[in-house]
């Protein structure tokens, strides 16, 4: 749950690193190993018996890894990508990356091309690449990319985990042209993938008078634009409000976009508030994702809801925009072991504190969540 | 594409086997079966039922040819190889006739290696070559097409088509994997002497004449012709006038029994015929074939020197024979005088009485009426050259060749040849001129070889065959030495030398190959490598004047190498006329289009989808970014406003395209 520490990017030995650092990286199959060791086997009998069509023979072998060496050099030149990412995705919905791929080869085609989302940044040395270090294993495939051609291939993605992942660039493989070796080379092409937390929890709604005396104002639960009570003045617009109400020759006037205020009366209006202290992963995960469908619940019902985690802090909102702010933050929130209860600076009453850990205090309503509540 | 890549397979197999019959032939029994199943395979697969059905018969029979292999190889009883290569048969149709999606490549690929390493032993014919061109060009697509199927499977895409200018390509791409073969081939340097290779087949027949003793009396039907190639000879300095006339003395026998000629070794020679005789040098290249029992070497009487070619060591006998200590097929040079001593001078010489002489005049018991025909063609002869010759116009004008044997032994003999028969084969016309000779008191000798040959045209060389053995008679003329002459009929001498039917062109062509590809191929050792890079090397170093070089090193390598450099150089124009051709005039355009490709290098969109002032407004800030505007700044303006660039003007936009590629590669 710990930040990792940022790689160290200066100093002479990194920058001798970054220019020793090989443009391609060449990783063995089985079948090529086999190839290689039986050469090398067939080598040492060539020149033990002396006979002349071993010689022959051994350098076939030498040519087709010769040969291999050249044509996955060749697939893997002159080759621009673009990348297409979603707005966010939630953690454990199925998705896709669309990349655009074009072969700037005049004359070569090139074929059998795997992109790979990078795992690390190419100046990142500080780790070695593990197989278990992927949060995304992101790969696309394409068969074949004519010369001067375009194709556009599609990654599959279920992202099991929340978080705002940095995409540092491709990697593109290619074991062209017999599957003996695979060849790589690193594309630099940066990007961030946003997942948000599931919302699918099932979740009561928070409590009108909870268990504290909660002061969370019921509401009618009539239409929205019934629910505005009268005009009180203009403000500035801030993430989670409803576009809507965007003044918008205010806005033209200012230059910054200017809401309408209204009285309202009719909503229901509260924070949620998510406890960053967790005793295990697990359940601290869990009250990510309770806050979450909290927040989306109260959207589908029209219920003003704010968040409050950490430093992050949105304002009770209607909008579709301020949900997706609202789990921008939620995607991005860092969990810790231990520390103190949270402290928003909004009233208490008003708010509906998740946390992992069990609560106290003057809070309209507690959700404690034990593991994984689904 | 899955249809095609399962016969490329199968194909592969095919083509393996192939090559290995060409060097083993039939010898392992699975062949016959295998290729009838692999040929099945190319166009038939069975069903997954039949596959699945086949499976444990496979397995079975696998296990016992293993069990039979790994006896042969314990017991050591036999070639330990052909079993293995009836595993290794086995496997292979079972992979051929097998499913096959690509998965099975590696271990296809491995067995079909496999059969060709294992062919490699039996020193295959020239077909090798043009099998393992076809092998190399079916593995190369049948990996890839493999390839592409395992990797659309594995990503759950659809494997691309397989369209013939694709496959094309990729068949023309293993040019690539045979000219590093045959780099590694030519210049790998050679330093082992060959132990493991199982050496020439064997002849057919093997051939007699040339042992420690050599019989007279066979009796039979008839010697029936035999057209193995014996040895090739190649003339380095130029063949002489009339090659198809030359005697390829091999053994010399000086003791007769009346059944059969042997040799005593402790008659000793002098051998000094080539010394005395002069005249220029005849080099011979003989590549010959082992004999069986006998090795012998064979050149042009008389010779002076032997240098082994091949892993032999030349002895030369006390008298004057040259035979050899070694294995396998001997190659080597030989220089023999190609001057004669003339009639006159071989009238001039008289008999003499030393132990040399004397021993050769030994004679079995003769009958009476056989010295009396010795005495009367002495006493007509004034001298010794006189009587040797009318003892070889006697035979060769009073007696017939035949090849028919005597029809029983009592009819072998030499009298019965002389007084009865009056026709036979070479051994009595030189028989019975050596022993007419010796009964008239000149030392003789029986001596055996090859007559004449068949000269390939293709090759530049002499064919000698078994067709070719032959006998004659060497006399010795004190102070000269042994001078030869030839008792056989010239109608038969003709017939010999002519190998009985001669070659066809087509098997002289065959013929040409086969022995340029042991040459060049099958025996190229460090000597022929040495040659070689002479050769390359020629045309960068002064030639040595009188060397011994062979006819290809004398051959130089220059209009080659100059061609090759020609065309290089045709090409890199033809690529700069191109280019330059695609490069819009003006340098204003050529300055941006410049910007664009190295622009386009560090990712940014190719020219054709970004017009220019799109591409100046995208770009941000780095080194080189105003000069790149700078650049496109003066192209739309020369383009699209009509404007002209100075001297200067052009020059210094140059420059600034160089900035500005300069800066975007930073």
């Amino acid at each position: 749950m710990a930040a990792a520490a940022a790689p160290r990017r200066s100093g002479l030995l990194y920058r001798i690193r970054v220019f020793l650092r090989p443009p391609r990286r060449l990783r063995l199959r089985r079948p090529g190993g086999f190839l290689v060791v039986g050469t090398f086997v067939l080598g040492i009998a060539t020149l033990n018996t002396g006979n002349n069509l071993l010689y022959l023979l051994l350098g076939a072998l030498l040519g087709t890894i010769a040969l291999s060496g050249w044509l996955s050099e060749q697939a893997l030149r002159g080759i621009r990508v673009q990348r297409r990412l979603p707005r966010a995705v939630h953690a454990g919905d199925a998705t896709r990356i669309e990349y655009q791929v074009h072969n700037r080869k005049e004359r070569l085609p090139s074929h059998g091309l795997v992109l790979r989302e990078m795992r690390q940044p190419l100046d990142d040395f500080s780790t070695r690449p593990r197989q278990g270090d992927a949060p995304l294993p992101i790969q696309a495939f394409a068969p074949v990319l004519e010369a001067g051609g375009t194709a556009r291939v599609r990654a599959d993605l279920e992202p099991r985990r929340r978080g705002v992942f940095p995409l540092h660039g491709v990697t593109l493989v290619t074991a062209f042209p017999f599957g003996l070796f695979e060849k790589e080379r690193d594309l630099e092409l940066p990007g961030t993938l946003v997942v948000w937390p599931r919302t699918d929890r099932r979740v009561r709604p928070p409590r009108a008078g909870g268990r504290s005396g909660a002061r969370i104002r019921a509401g009618s639960g009539a239409a929205q634009g019934a629910e505005r009570g009268d005009y009180r003045g203009l403000r500035e617009y801030r993430p989670g409000d409803d576009p809507r109400d965007i003044h918008w020759r205010s806005t033209a006037r200012r230059g910054q976009p200017i809401l309408r205020q209204y009285d309202r009366q009719a909503t229901n209006e509260y924070w949620i508030v998510l406890d960053l202290v967790a005793p295990a992963e697990e359940s601290g995960e869990a009250a990510v994702e309770v806050a979450a469908s909290l927040l989306a619940s109260a959207h589908a019902r029209g219920d003003r809801a704010g968040l409050v985690a950490g430093d992050a802090r949105i304002m009770p909102h209607t909008g579709g925009g301020g949900l997706d702010a609202a789990l921008d933050a939620l995607a991005a929130v860092t969990l810790s072991p231990a520390g103190p209860l949270p402290d928003p600076a909004v009233d208490r009453g008003s708010c509906v504190l998740v946390t992992a850990r069990g609560g106290g205090g003057e809070w309209g309503d507690v959700i404690v969540v034990e593991g994984d509540p689904a | 594409m899955m249809e095609l890549h399962r016969r490329l397979g199968a194909l592969l197999a095919l083509l393996a086997l192939m090559a290995f019959v060409s060097g083993a032939g039939l010898e392992a029994p699975a062949v016959v079966p295998a290729a009838l199943v692999l040929l099945a395979a190319v166009f038939v697969q069975p069903g997954e039922r039949w596959s699945s059905r086949l499976e444990p018969a496979w397995r079975i029979a696998a296990l016992l040819l293993a069990a039979r292999a790994a006896l042969r190889v314990v017991t050591g009883a036999g070639d330990p190889v052909l079993p293995m290569v009836d595993l290794l048969l086995l496997l292979l149709c079972a992979e051929s006739l097998r499913s096959r999606d690509g998965s099975g490549d590696a271990r296809h690929f491995a067995l079909t290696f496999a059969l060709l390493i294992a062919s490699a032993a039996y020193r295959p014919g020239p077909l090798f070559a043009l099998l393992f061109a076809a092998y190399v060009v079916s593995a190369t697509v049948m990996l890839v097409v493999g390839h592409l199927l395992r990797e659309a499977r594995r990503h759950n895409a659809e494997a691309p088509p397989p369209a013939r200018p694709f496959l094309l390509r990729v068949a023309a791409l293993s040019t690539v994997v045979l000219a590093t073969s045959f780099a590694v081939f030519l210049f790998f340097p050679r330093v082992s002497e060959g132990w493991a290779s199982r050496g020439a087949p064997a002849m057919s027949r093997a051939m007699v004449g040339f042992g420690d003793r050599v019989s007279l009396g066979q009796h039979g039907t008839r010697i029936e012709p035999n057209p193995e190639v014996v040895m090739r000879i190649e003339f380095p300095g130029g063949a002489p006038g009339h090659p198809t006339g030359l005697h390829w003395r091999g053994r010399s026998y000086n003791q007769f029994d009346g059944v059969a000629w042997s040799s005593r070794p402790d008659v000793r020679g002098r051998h000094r015929e080539a010394e005395l005789w002069g005249g220029p040098v005849i080099e011979q290249v003989v590549y010959a074939r082992a004999l069986g029992g006998a090795n012998v070497l064979f050149g042009l009487h008389p010779v002076a020197q032997v240098d082994p070619l091949s892993r032999i060591r030349p002895v030369r006998m006390r008298n004057g024979d040259f035979l050899y200590v070694g294995d396998g097929d001997p190659a080597y040079r030989v220089r023999s005088a190609a001057g004669r001593p003339t009639a006159e001078q071989l009238r001039q010489v008289e008999p003499e009485h030393t132990p040399e002489y004397l021993a050769h005049l030994q004679l079995p018991a003769v009958t009476p009426r056989l010295l009396r025909l010795a005495d009367s063609l002495r006493t007509s002869a004034p001298t010794m050259y006189d009587h040797v010759r009318a003892v070889e116009r006697y035979l060769t004008t009073q007696f017939d060749y035949t090849l028919d044997l005597p029809p029983t032994r009592r009819e072998a003999t030499l009298d019965h040849f002389i007084f009865v028969r009056r026709a036979g084969h070479c051994e009595y016309f030189s028989t019975a001129m050596a022993v007419l000779l010796r009964a008239g008191g000149v030392a003789s000798r029986n001596v055996n070889g090859f007559l004449g040959g068949e000269w390939n045209d293709f090759g530049q060389y002499l064919t000698v065959t078994q067709n070719n053995a032959h006998s004659w008679v060497e006399v010795f003329f004190p102070g000269l030495g042994w001078v030869a002459f030839d008792p056989t009929p010239p109608a038969a001498v003709a017939t010999i030398a002519g190998g009985a039917g001669g070659l066809s062109r087509w098997r002289m062509f065959r013929d040409g190959m086969d022995h340029r590809w042991s040459r060049w191929v099958l025996d190229y050792d460090v000597g022929v490598q040495s040659s070689v890079f002479q050769r390359l090397a020629s045309p960068f170093t002064p030639s040595s004047p009188g060397g011994a070089e062979s006819v290809e090193a004398r051959r130089p390598l220059w209009p080659a190498a100059a061609a090759a450099a020609l065309l290089l150089m045709v090409l890199f124009v033809a690529h700069r006329i191109r280019r330059a051709r695609r490069l819009p005039a003006g340098p204003a355009a050529r300055a941006y289009l410049e910007v664009r490709r190295a622009y386009e290098r560090a990712g940014f969109p190719p020219a054709t989808a970004q017009p220019p002032l799109a591409f100046a407004a995208a770009l941000q800030s780095m080194p080189g970014t105003e000069d790149a505007r700078q650049v496109v700044a003066a192209y739309v303006a020369v383009r699209f406003g009509g404007r002209e660039l100075g001297a200067g003007e052009a020059a210094r936009l140059q420059e600034a395209a160089r900035r500005a590629r300069t800066g975007v590669r930073a």
